[in-house]
């Protein structure tokens, strides 16, 4: 027990803001530690207002009782699938591997160890939004000092349960891609279905209730959210004991808490060994002939070497290509289901002509394809490696003309495939369709070329692991946010303006502020090639 | 101190990494155990040190199963790795503590240990900067002492001798030295004949997976160099 405090400690240490603005000799490492704390403190700050408004909204609308309920689903939600995602990297085949298992700490601690790294360096976040939530509540509900406490305390447990389920998700991934000689493949691909599999849950999901005759429960996300706790019971547990001051609801959610953390490390540390063996080594097939090898332009090879980059690591593919997989699948889905269908699903037979939806098409396909830019992560994800590139007769600006030409080659035959199916379900004229299609392409130069500004304004090499320039590195959260915004209020626009102006014009109009946003983007990567803003040296 | 009983390891579709691997260092031993890149050397010290799982055959270290009392052998043993991956914010003295704190060390001790080891790698005034800014032969410097601060009986090391500048390579040589007549063992891997063949008593020599050559080093050399024996066994 005293060994895992140490090296829970030492995780902490060891990835911790203070410890290098403390110790760095290095003056844009901490000036870039400093402004990561900054922007972090920002992130906080949008996240707390935009939960207490949330819950205002609620409150003023009489559903201010649901808040806990919506709390607890949020919580759990967010913790399942932050951890999922962090699994690969953290919890598994890490970069300290070696040494770390080398010293006398049991493997079932050192995984414990890992998950609660996993678990106090989220737990800020949750706590913002679930700390948010009670300011909010208490606006309306005016709860007793107790209830307060007990809110916080409950907090503080309730993220654990679904990052547990998501960590043995993880597990169980890991283990059967350990008995497969190509692991990467298996575990990337198990990932991916089980997220597509998420994702389209909500549809399998709403036809359950349907078939209950539970339609009518649905009319609101209030009603939607009280039933779902009423589904996972450690939610409701939550909403229980912040309502009721329910004592053995407390006990309950504490109880199973504890109950289920002592069975998955049991039952992960008994093969922790086993997995991460299978997952760090590779036998060497030793069987390559030397055949005749191609050349290639000097884009095309850096190109070529992200797409191995990509293919070559788990949570690169499932965070980089999930956007075009998704996007395909709505697409193929749309064609065999029928576009009018999928509207109707998708906005639960609200009473509208799915028809109005027609001009937003490129932004819907481009809201999943944008999600993420590899250009956003991969000036970072070089890493220790990009020595390599550095001391080669590279010009700055080929590397990130090459890791752009990658982007693009991802992208735009997702979109346009996919904005073909969806314009021949929707009935879309030849004219518009051809329309939509370019404006898919220009999106996805944008998403390209904004991602890469991001990537390389905000390049970090000094990463651990590298799940944390995928998953939380500034470029990626900096491109991700006004992208988002700028996408999703797009698509209220182009409908409201489409039932208006001709469709045709308007998409023309998209097209050219679409292609002047990416040309300015790409003068500015051009820019940063030439600037002192991209790193000349790592240490 | 370590003994390899026929162990072996496969990665997938049946290709052994290591086959059928016999290995035996007693206390006073400096073995060299060496071999062409990807003969099989790192998987087995990785299987020797609890990093790597294996299906066939049994490794002892001070008498206690590597798979059934890892805890036992882990406590004897020190490990460093070809290319140490060291928590790169923390600083040397960080990582130095985070290790004697693992292996339970009293103050003072450690506190003389980090002394006299840092001072032997002349590396004490620079175990305040964060290792991210440290060069390969620093933080292989700080590895080393971190092996060393809980006095190990059995110390295993995979290439330890590069990026080492001159007077550490010699600093580490003696150090070697003085464990073994101390009755501790040390097991390493190295591609530098020459000082294997200065340095060791006993060598082994893997290659494809298996031993083809072991013993003391006059029997294994029979009077000519260990790179003549090595190029001769490779054969």
């Amino acid at each position: 027990m005293k060994n895992a405090l140490i090296l829970l400690k030492t995780l902490l240490l060891s990835t911790s803001r203070r410890n290098i603005i403390k110790y760095s000799t290095d003056k844009k490492k901490k000036k870039r530690a400093r402004g990561g704390q900054v922007g972090v403190a920002v992130i906080f700050v949008m996240i707390m207002a935009y939960s207490i408004v949330a819950c205002v909204g609620y409150g003023r609308y009489g559903m201010a009782a649901s808040i806990p309920a919506l709390c607890a689903v949020l919580l759990s939600g967010l913790a399942f699938f932050f951890t999922f995602f962090s699994t690969n990297g953290y919890l598994f085949n890490f970069k300290e591997y070696d040494m770390l298992m080398s010293l006398p700490i049991e493997d079932s601690m050192v995984a414990a160890c890992k998950f609660m790294y996993m678990y106090i360096k989220s737990l800020p976040w949750y706590l913002s939004i679930s700390l948010s939530m009670l300011i909010g509540y208490a606006i309306f509900a005016h709860p007793g000092i107790l209830i307060c406490v007990l809110w916080v305390i409950l907090s503080l447990i309730l993220p654990i349960i679904p990052m547990l389920a998501a960590s043995f998700l993880g597990f169980l991934v890991a283990r059967v891609s350990a008995g497969f000689k190509k692991t990467n493949i298996i575990q990337t691909v198990l990932t991916m279905v089980f997220v597509i599999l998420c994702f389209f849950s909500r549809f399998f999901v709403e036809a359950l209730f349907e078939n209950g005759k539970a339609q009518a429960t649905l009319t609101n996300a209030s009603e939607a959210t009280e039933r779902f706790t009423g589904v996972y019971l450690p939610a409701g547990w939550f909403a229980e004991a912040v309502t009721k001051g329910s004592i053995s609801s407390t006990l309950l959610l504490t109880g199973v808490t504890i109950l289920l953390f002592a069975l998955v490390f049991r039952f992960v540390g008994r093969s922790y060994r086993n997995i991460n063996s299978a997952l760090k080594n590779h036998a060497a097939a030793k069987s390559y002939k030397m055949s005749a090898v191609k050349k290639k332009s000097l884009l095309w090879t850096i190109a070529y070497k992200e797409f191995k980059r990509l293919t070559g690591s788990t949570p690169y593919m499932v965070n980089g290509a999930m956007g075009e997989i998704l996007a395909l699948v709505l697409g193929v889905a749309t064609l065999v289901v029928g576009f009018d269908r999928i509207v109707a699903m998708v906005t639960d037979n609200a009473p509208f002509d799915p028809g109005i939806l027609t001009p937003a098409i490129p932004f819907i396909i481009y809201f999943f394809i944008g999600m993420m830019a590899t250009t956003t992560c991969s000036p970072s994800l070089e890493g220790k490696n990009y020595w390599i590139l550095q001391s080669m007769p590279i010009e700055k600006k080929t590397i990130w003309q090459g890791k752009m030409l990658f982007n693009l080659c991802l992208t735009v035959p997702v979109s346009v495939v996919s904005t073909l199916c969806m314009c021949i379900s929707a009935k879309v004229s030849p004219v518009d369709t051809l329309l939509f299609v370019i404006l898919g392409i220009a999106l996805c130069f944008f998403s390209t070329t904004w991602g890469c500004v991001c990537g390389v304004k905000h390049m970090r090499l000094d990463w651990e692991n590298e799940v944390e320039v995928i998953k939380q590195g500034a470029g990626v959260t900096i491109y991700l946010l006004p992208n988002m915004f700028v996408v999703m209020g797009l698509t209220v626009l182009v409908v409201i303006l489409g039932m208006k102006v001709s469709v045709e014009l308007m998409t023309l109009l998209f097209i050219l502020i679409a292609s002047v946003l990416a040309a300015v983007s790409y003068l500015w990567v051009l820019s940063l090639a030439k600037s002192e803003n991209a790193p000349k040296k790592m240490k | 101190m370590l003994e390899i009983k026929n162990y072996s390891k496969s990665y997938g579709e049946g290709k052994k990494a290591a086959d059928n691997v016999n290995i035996t260092v007693e206390s006073g031993d400096i073995y060299g155990f060496i071999g062409h890149n990807g003969a099989g050397k790192s998987t087995t010290i990785r299987a020797v040190v609890g990093v790597l799982d294996f299906e066939e055959g049994e490794i002892f270290i001070d008498g206690h199963s590597v798979k059934k009392e890892p805890m036992e052998c882990k406590r004897v043993t020190a490990y460093i790795p070809d290319n140490p991956d060291l928590y790169e914010n923390l600083t040397g003295i960080q990582y130095l503590n985070f290790v004697a704190d693992v292996f339970d060390i009293d103050e003072a001790e450690r506190a003389q240990r980090i002394k006299k080891y840092g001072e032997a790698f002349e590396i004490t005034s620079a175990l305040g900067d964060q290792i991210s800014s440290y060069s390969h032969g620093m933080k292989q410097k700080v590895a080393i002492i971190s092996a060393l601060i809980h006095e190990p009986k059995l110390m295993v090391l995979d290439e330890p001798f590069v990026g080492l500048d001159p007077k550490s390579t010699f600093t580490l040589k003696e150090i070697m030295r003085d464990m073994c007549n101390h009755g501790a063992a040390v097991f390493f891997s190295t591609h530098v004949l020459d000082v294997a063949e200065k340095l060791c008593n006993k060598v082994a020599i893997i290659k494809q997976g298996r031993i083809i050559a072991s013993g003391t080093m006059e029997e294994l050399t029979e009077g000519h160099s260990l790179e003549e024996t090595f190029l001769e066994a490779d054969q």
